[in-house]
């Protein structure tokens, strides 16, 4: 079964081109339990990392080369759902708005509390968490709609705009008994417990 | 012998006497004039026809006086009159210096002696005359050259001496060496080196005695400069230059010397030098406050690290199974990045320090290299690219190494600015040194910025003048001054590739001074 990248353990990946706050970072991370990945770079980190990795990003504001600011630009481009702590210097508050104008989840200066860093992460992780498991739903949703066949979606998309059988029979030329045919393998493939169930999650993936 | 060959032998002989007389007269470079008891001039000689302007025949008969101008015209006649009457000679028998008339009004210096014919009565006089305008001009010269010499020396506070060996001369001080020396004119005489020695200032002594011995024993010449104490206590800076002369043999002739009273010159030096280290030292201070952000950054990493590193081993410790090696990696990384922090305050500290201004032989590179690591951080979270070029030779310049610094720092900063606007795989500063074609070192800060317009080149340098937010306008005008006071120019010029490259020079030294 694919979309299982949820269920497992999610990594804290550091961005910083300092050495010895990245190794600091790990040593940290790791010491409450976190499997940490570091990279010395933007760059690196985009090359390396899988959309479908659980986690969060740890991410140095100010770095040469690609900045923090345009690595979270590019995740962005790309629709990523990871999400970023910025960590920022002294003067660097104005770019530290900006980063949260652009989706940031949360920023903290340096040098900073451990535990202020560490509860950060865990907010991050827990609403990475749940934003892939909502991920992974609609994903399930829509592959179960494409089980559905070209009469079967039709039918759904009557039944969800709240028409009756008979109505819907009506509409499709179809004797109503066909229809209640139709319906019930709908409910069967989207795996419906209800009528209200089913509206959910068309309503969910946007397919209304 | 007959009487009448008696005659004729004494008349031959009076002949002889006269043509001996008109050839003395007429040999006689001095104007010859004979005159009787009422001044009525006899004859008139040709020197005296010349001196002046009368022809003999004019003046038969006329009274000698019109020789003269007043007022020396009347008296001549009362001194001729007194010694008719008293018999009293005035300037009869004795040379006197007076003025004399020509025939066309113009007046001459002229030295008169009058003596009496013996024998005559009434009386008949001689008088020779001289024309010294000659002498009394150069005598004129040379009292007025003196004179200004004197006034020359006061002006410039400078006094000269010069010191014989053989004994045949007397010392000489000029009369402003007196008071350079903290003396009165025309107090006894004293052997310069035997009053100077002990006025010297303890500290410059030895070096003194040094310097005398060299001049002495070599034909070098002296050129120092050292304080001393006046007998009034004051303290003075002079400038001492001296010279040996020494005949075929090598025994020595005599030393000429002139001492440069250079008091007032050196403490307007320190004065200017005290006031460009300070603007220096503001100037340090401002192009820091401009890095701020860098340092607080450069600062804050090692600070972070260390505060997580420890933390982290709070954490390991706390735990049941942690591992030692860990914690162990982990305290040594605490103790370097503590070290880390600290050199970054300390080369903060030595550059913004207000301190004494030292120069010292430096190695051009290594300004560059220093600055290379002063200017990293801040060039690279401006994503700038620095490149080294060095001069092969390794050249040393007499500098002073931190103010230098500052005026690399502060161009490297200016192009780093100027990149700012600029793409990123343009951002890049070379730092070169090179040896010049006139033996100078060139320092080199080229960029790819947005360059340097005409109108901003034309003011770049004035005080206060700033293209940036928040600029002092102060950089490039201290830095100027700096290179300045390093006996070295600053200009600036367009990058052939695009941006600006700014240029200064240094003298350098020539290698062997250094070893």
């Amino acid at each position: 079964m694919r979309g299982n990248s949820n269920q497992a353990r999610p990594t804290i990946f550091v961005v910083d081109d300092d050495a010895a706050v990245r190794d600091a970072l790990k040593l940290l991370l790791r010491s409450v339990g976190h499997a940490v990945e570091t990279f010395g770079s933007a760059q690196e980190f985009l090359d390396a990392y899988a959309e479908d990795r659980a986690g969060c990003l740890v991410l140095d504001i100010r770095m040469p080369g690609m900045s923090g600011l345009e690595l979270q630009q590019k995740l962005n481009e790309k629709h990523s759902i990871l999400p970023i702590i910025f960590i920022t210097g002294h003067g660097d508050v104005p770019m530290a708005v900006e980063a949260m104008q652009a989706g940031a989840v949360d920023f903290i200066q340096k040098p900073f509390r451990d535990q202020d860093l560490i509860d950060r992460i865990n907010q991050a992780l827990e609403k990475d968490g749940a934003n892939r498991a909502a991920l992974g739903e609609r994903n399930d949703i829509r592959r179960r709609l494409e089980t559905l066949t070209p009469r079967e979606r039709e039918v759904l998309d009557l039944v969800v705009h709240g028409k009756a059988n008979k109505v819907i029979a009506g509409d499709l030329k179809l004797s109503q008994r066909t229809v209640e045919i139709h319906r019930a393998r709908v409910m069967e493939k989207m795996q419906a417990s209800s009528l209200a169930h089913l509206v959910r999650m068309v309503l969910e993936v946007g397919q209304v | 012998m007959t009487l009448l060959r008696v005659a004729e032998l004494q008349e031959e002989r009076a002949h002889r006497l006269e043509r001996e007389f008109q050839a003395v007269l007429d040999a006689a470079v001095d104007a010859v004039v004979l005159f009787d008891h009422e001044g009525r001039i006899e004859l008139l000689n040709h020197a005296g026809e010349r001196m002046f302007g009368y022809n003999e025949q004019e003046v038969i008969g006329l009274k000698v006086n019109i020789l003269l101008p007043e007022p020396y015209r009347s008296q001549h006649e009362d001194y001729l009159r007194h010694y008719i009457e008293a018999g009293e000679p005035r300037i009869i028998g004795i040379g006197r210096e007076l003025i004399a008339k020509r025939r066309d009004g113009s007046e001459f210096s002229a030295e008169l002696a009058v003596g009496r014919v013996q024998g005559t009565d009434p009386p008949r006089f001689v008088g020779f005359i001289r024309d010294i305008t000659v002498r009394r001009n150069a005598e004129e010269a040379l009292r007025r050259s003196e004179a200004q010499l004197t006034i020359a020396q006061e002006i410039a506070n400078l006094g000269n001496y010069v010191v014989h060996f053989d004994g045949k001369y007397e010392d000489y001080w000029s009369p402003h060496l007196y008071r350079v020396l903290g003396r009165r004119y025309g107090e006894p005489y004293i052997a310069v080196y035997e009053y100077l020695e002990p006025m010297v200032h303890p500290a410059d002594r030895a070096r003194w005695r040094q310097a005398r011995a060299e001049l002495d024993a070599s034909g070098r010449q002296m050129d120092t400069e050292y304080r001393v104490i006046h007998p009034d206590g004051s303290l003075r800076y002079v400038h001492h230059i001296a010279q040996t002369t020494r005949a075929a043999d090598g025994r020595l002739l005599r030393q000429v010397g002139t001492l440069h009273d250079i008091t007032d010159r050196r403490r307007a030096e320190d004065e200017a030098r005290q006031m460009q280290d300070r603007i220096a030292h503001f100037g340090r201070i401002s192009t820091m406050g401009e890095m701020a952000a860098g340092i607080a950054h450069e600062v804050n990493q090692p600070l972070t690290a260390i505060a997580t590193y420890a933390q982290a081993c709070q954490r390991l410790i706390g735990q049941e199974d942690f591992s030692n090696t860990e914690v162990e990696a982990a305290l040594t990384h605490i103790g370097a990045q503590a070290l880390r922090a600290g050199e970054v305050i300390r080369r903060l500290r030595t550059f913004v320090k207000n301190r004494e201004v030292r120069r010292e032989l430096v190695e051009a590179n290594r300004l560059i290299e220093d600055v290379l690591t002063l200017a990293q951080t801040d060039a690279r979270h401006n994503g700038v690219r620095m490149l080294l070029e060095q001069a092969p030779q390794g050249p040393l310049v007499q500098a002073d190494a931190v103010q230098i610094q500052q005026v690399i720092l502060n161009l490297v900063r200016n192009s780093i600015d100027a990149m700012v606007e600029v793409p990123e795989a343009r951002r890049e500063i070379l730092l070169r040194t090179l040896l010049d074609s006139e033996g100078d070192v060139e320092f080199m800060v080229a960029d790819r910025g947005v360059g340097v317009d005409a109108a901003t080149m034309a003011e770049l340098f004035n005080p206060f003048f700033t293209t940036k937010p928040g600029g002092t306008g102060l950089g490039l005008s201290i830095s100027r001054s700096i290179v300045r006071a390093h006996g070295g120019k600053l200009w600036c010029g367009a990058n052939p590739g695009g941006g600006a490259r700014f240029f200064f020079t240094l003298p350098a030294v020539p290698a062997s001074a250094g070893s």
